[in-house]
């Protein structure tokens, strides 16, 4: 190797390592924060989940004396259309929140562009950081249900071999591998597709947008897949039913998995422990599941070698289109674009609206610029509408879009709207905590004027104005279903029921929204889930209200009195409660995530 | 009530550090004071300080002989400040940050309007001013700064490096624009390491150093004191330089020279 070669190998190993640090002090995950505690602390939470759905899925296995082979692997079926479905569906998140750092980006150019390294090896550690970051991923998100979820799964099939049980570890760890590379890699793609065929200009427009959506269609397609069933799994592979959505490659890797390792477990014999004696049905049930297991043999092969060929066609793709899109460094001075004119008309027109206070301007307008262009913010928007569209296609998918009569409206349909509201406001009075841009805080705290009453307003108009839009959204949806005259009616409770909410989420809010240092929530295990289910109560309730308002038309007018009434109350006590100026603290520290010994105190005292 | 600013015996400590220790300084109406000092002197802190952004440890800081404590959303409704830094939305576009400042300042629609579009206009940023910050240079981001600082006719002008990124048209503007506007009554902080516009621009000056102020009065008083016709620059090299220059730069020299 000559010299030249070893300083561009140094050089490579160098800037290879700056691009992984890049990519893990994410802009999204852990802006300004300390890459190591950020690191711990998302590794832990991909352990500990892991660790946890692995158990929680195998409960099953685990309770039965002696599990039937056959009834195993027909159930096995459900569980790794989650363990590959998640697997995608994580590295792909994964893949999104890292979106700006998948190619070359112009302080890469600020940084490395003076310095003596050819472009080629910039690209080339670029690539390299991107496949070590994707593959030490799905390898430790993948790693350890691949040990646990096939050793629980024949814990209790009497008779397994332990070469067996290592075949079976061997094929999941495969599979969900090659399926979390699949998401990682389809991302990649679609990026380095979009930026190739749109032009830097368009792309840098849209990308973000982009990004969003596939979050959304992400986060949903996760929180979708624990409600699949193996019934539901076996209906698509027998083709006894056609898959939906995202479906189609879960099932291509799990055919993959089932191609390499299905027989080991349905093909297991029958053993049965001295003294114990299998009832004469439930020997017929593990022979009934055995034979249907091996009627859908025949599907898996076609669906391998779909799972094979995606995972390549979609692995050249991306490296296609990287290559492509960064055989140069990128221009630090192209031109940033402006923006749209409907954005102005937007502002004209609610400039017009809340005229006379400044203050609730500046909140209505930083709300929505906030919101739509802070990565963060538009992330933490996107993952509550996910949880309410989420809600809405269970709902869908059970009871579908038909029209029903008023007296039998299901209540889960009612409750649809309300759910996506609900979520969408948790969302915004989550997003208030997050400083939109923490070195650019100073700037509001300099022009605060001590009053955070009208400021508040704004906030809080923009996302009437944004819930509104959502709901009229919904609105020929609902009129397919109820009917125009009562599509109407529940448009306008919804609206009266986001109203109430929205007070009621704020009433004990006293920051200055986006402008406050962060301070994560206290107790987060219990909080979140006692948050959904309240919401799930209270949405429901309301539907049950609603449903009881809309069968006649002198209910409807009393409902809309009450909510009304309930909203001018609610709002009511919170200007009283807002009436005397509190002190409000810009600078709230979250407690240190490592253990506190209480040193600090100690030397301070002693000083 | 006297009016003006003054600081009394301010300190304060980070973690038990002290980054400041004892400041007092006066700046009355139609005054240009230079706040000067090496690098960790303590200038930061003490202009974080007269701004209210943070609350001394102990002391007190007055404004038309008021405690800026217990007045300090009124304090700051007549501060103007640029910061050190020019960190900035940079998902809003020039026009949009300075409309949030404006908002938030509670300046009329019309008037901010004006406002907005003829700084913008001054400053040469129109041409850029609806695009996103994130793409500006670091002379526009101070222009912005100055823009905001400006927006609301501040009686305090609170400049922490102003200079800093200003392309040679701008800084001569700048140059201009502080005397006009001490001349019209505003009080101005001017906190810099260019000792040649400090000299050119203020009256008065204060030298801090390790977090103690050095020095505070007239540029000649000082000169009287050190028996000196020296320039600021050589006074102050005299009061706080604890290097000498000339031999660190012959090491810098010499070690940049060193190959394997």
């Amino acid at each position: 190797m000559t010299p030249r070669d070893t300083s561009d190998a140094t050089a490579f190993r160098l800037v290879t390592r700056v691009f992984l640090r890049r990519m893990v002090d994410n802009d999204l995950v852990s802006p300004h924060a300390d890459r190591h505690e950020s690191l711990a602390v998302l590794y832990a939470i991909v352990i500990s989940v892991a660790v946890f759905a692995t158990f929680f899925m195998s409960t099953d296995y685990l309770s039965e004396f002696v599990e039937l082979p056959g009834v195993a692997a027909l159930r096995a079926l459900g569980d790794r259309f989650l363990f590959i479905s998640a697997s995608i569906a994580i590295s792909a998140l994964a893949a999104l929140l890292s979106w700006d750092a998948l190619a070359l980006e112009p302080r890469d150019a600020a940084v490395l562009g003076p310095l003596p390294i050819p472009a080629r090896t910039i690209t080339r550690a670029k690539l390299a950081a991107v496949m070590v970051f994707a593959g030490a991923l799905t390898i430790s998100l993948n790693a350890v249900p691949s040990v646990l979820y096939p050793a629980f799964l024949t814990a209790n099939i009497r008779g397994t071999r332990g070469a067996t049980i290592l075949r079976l570890m061997a094929a999941h760890a495969t599979t969900v591998t090659m399926a979390g590379l699949f998401g990682f890699f389809g991302i990649l793609a679609a990026r380095g597709a979009l930026r190739a065929l749109l032009g830097e200009r368009v792309f840098r427009r849209t990308s973000s947008w982009v990004q969003s959506a596939l979050v959304l269609v992400m986060i949903t397609g996760l929180l979708l897949a624990p409600t699949v069933r193996d019934t539901t799994v076996r209906g698509w592979i027998g083709r006894a039913a056609t898959p939906y959505g995202l479906a189609p490659p879960v099932l291509w890797y799990l055919g993959l998995n089932e191609t390499y390792a299905g027989r080991l477990v349905a093909d297991t014999p029958i053993v049965v422990p001295a003294r114990f004696a299998l009832t004469p049905a439930r020997r017929r049930a593990g022979q009934a599941a055995r034979e249907t297991y091996r009627a859908l043999l025949s599907e898996f092969p076609a669906l391998a070698h779909r799972g094979w060929l995606s995972f390549i066609v979609v692995s050249v793709l991306a490296l296609a289109t990287f290559l492509w899109t960064n055989r140069r460094l990128p221009d630090r001075s192209a031109p940033v674009p402006a923006p749209s004119q409907m954005g102005a008309l937007v502002r004209q027109v609610a400039e017009r609206g809340i005229r006379n206070d400044p203050e609730a301007q500046a909140g209505f307008f930083f709300t929505l610029q906030t919101l739509a262009r802070s990565a963060p913010h538009r992330t933490i928007m996107t993952i509550s509408v996910a949880v309410g569209l989420t809600h809405a296609l269970i709902v869908v998918a059970h009871r579908g879009w038909q029209a029903v009569g008023l007296q039998s409206i299901p209540l889960s349909v009612l409750a649809t709207s309300p759910m996506l509201l609900t979520m969408w406001l948790v969302g915004v009075r989550y997003a208030v905590r997050v400083p939109a841009e923490p070195t650019a805080s100073w700037t509001i705290r300099m022009t605060w004027l001590g009053d955070e009453r009208s400021y508040l307003a704004g906030v809080k108009r923009a996302a009437v104005v944004l819930a509104t839009l959502l709901v009229v959204l919904l609105l020929p949806l609902n009129a397919a279903q109820l009917g125009v005259a009562s599509a109407l009616a529940h448009t306008l409770f919804d609206l009266l029921f986001a109203l109430v909410v929205l007070d009621a989420l704020f009433i004990s809010y006293r920051q200055v929204p986006f402008a406050c240092s962060y301070v994560p929530i206290q107790h987060p295990k219990i909080v979140w889930p006692a948050g959904l289910a309240s919401a799930l109560l209270v949405t429901y309730g309301f539907a049950a209200a609603e449903r009881w308002a809309l069968s006649t038309a002198p209910r409807s007018m009393v409902f809309g009195i009450v909510l009304g009434a309930i909203a001018l109350l609610v709002q009511a006590i919170d200007r009283a409660r807002r009436r005397e100026r509190c002190f409000v603290s810009f600078d709230d520290r979250p407690a240190p995530a490592t253990q506190r010994l209480g040193l600090f105190e100690y030397i301070t005292e002693h000083d | 009530m006297q009016a003006g600013l003054e600081a009394h015996r301010l300190t304060k400590y980070y973690a038990a550090i002290p980054a400041i220790r004892d400041l007092s300084l006066t700046l009355g109406p139609g005054r240009i004071l230079g706040l000067l000092g090496p690098n960790g002197s303590g200038k930061s802190t003490t202009v974080s300080l007269l701004t209210g952004l943070r609350e001394p440890s102990l002391g007190q800081i007055l404004f038309d002989g008021q405690n800026i404590a217990d007045h300090l959303p009124e304090y700051k409704a007549r501060v103007g400040y640029v910061p050190e830094e020019a960190h900035l939305y940079s998902f809003l576009s020039g026009r949009e940050h300075l409309d949030l400042v404006g908002r938030l300042r509670r300046l009329p629609t019309g008037l901010r309007t004006r406002k907005i579009a003829a700084l913008l206009e001054l400053f040469g940023l129109t041409g850029a001013a609806d695009q996103p910050i994130s793409g500006y240079s670091k002379g526009m981001r101070q222009k912005v700064l100055l823009a905001s600082a400006l927006l609301h006719d501040p009686d305090l002008l609170v400049l922490d490096e102003p200079e800093s990124g200003l392309d040679f048209a701008a800084s001569l503007v700048l140059r201009h624009l502080i005397p006009i506007l001490a001349s019209r009554g505003k009080m101005i902080l001017y906190s810099s390491h260019v000792l040649d516009y400090v000299e050119r621009l203020c009256a008065d000056v204060v030298v801090l150093h390790r977090g103690k102020v050095l020095a505070h009065g007239p540029v000649k008083d000082l000169r009287a004191r050190m028996q000196s016709e020296a320039s600021l620059e050589g006074v102050i090299a005299q009061l706080v330089t604890t290097v000498d220059p000339e031999r660190t730069a012959q090491d810098i020299a010499d070690i940049v020279g060193q190959h394997a």
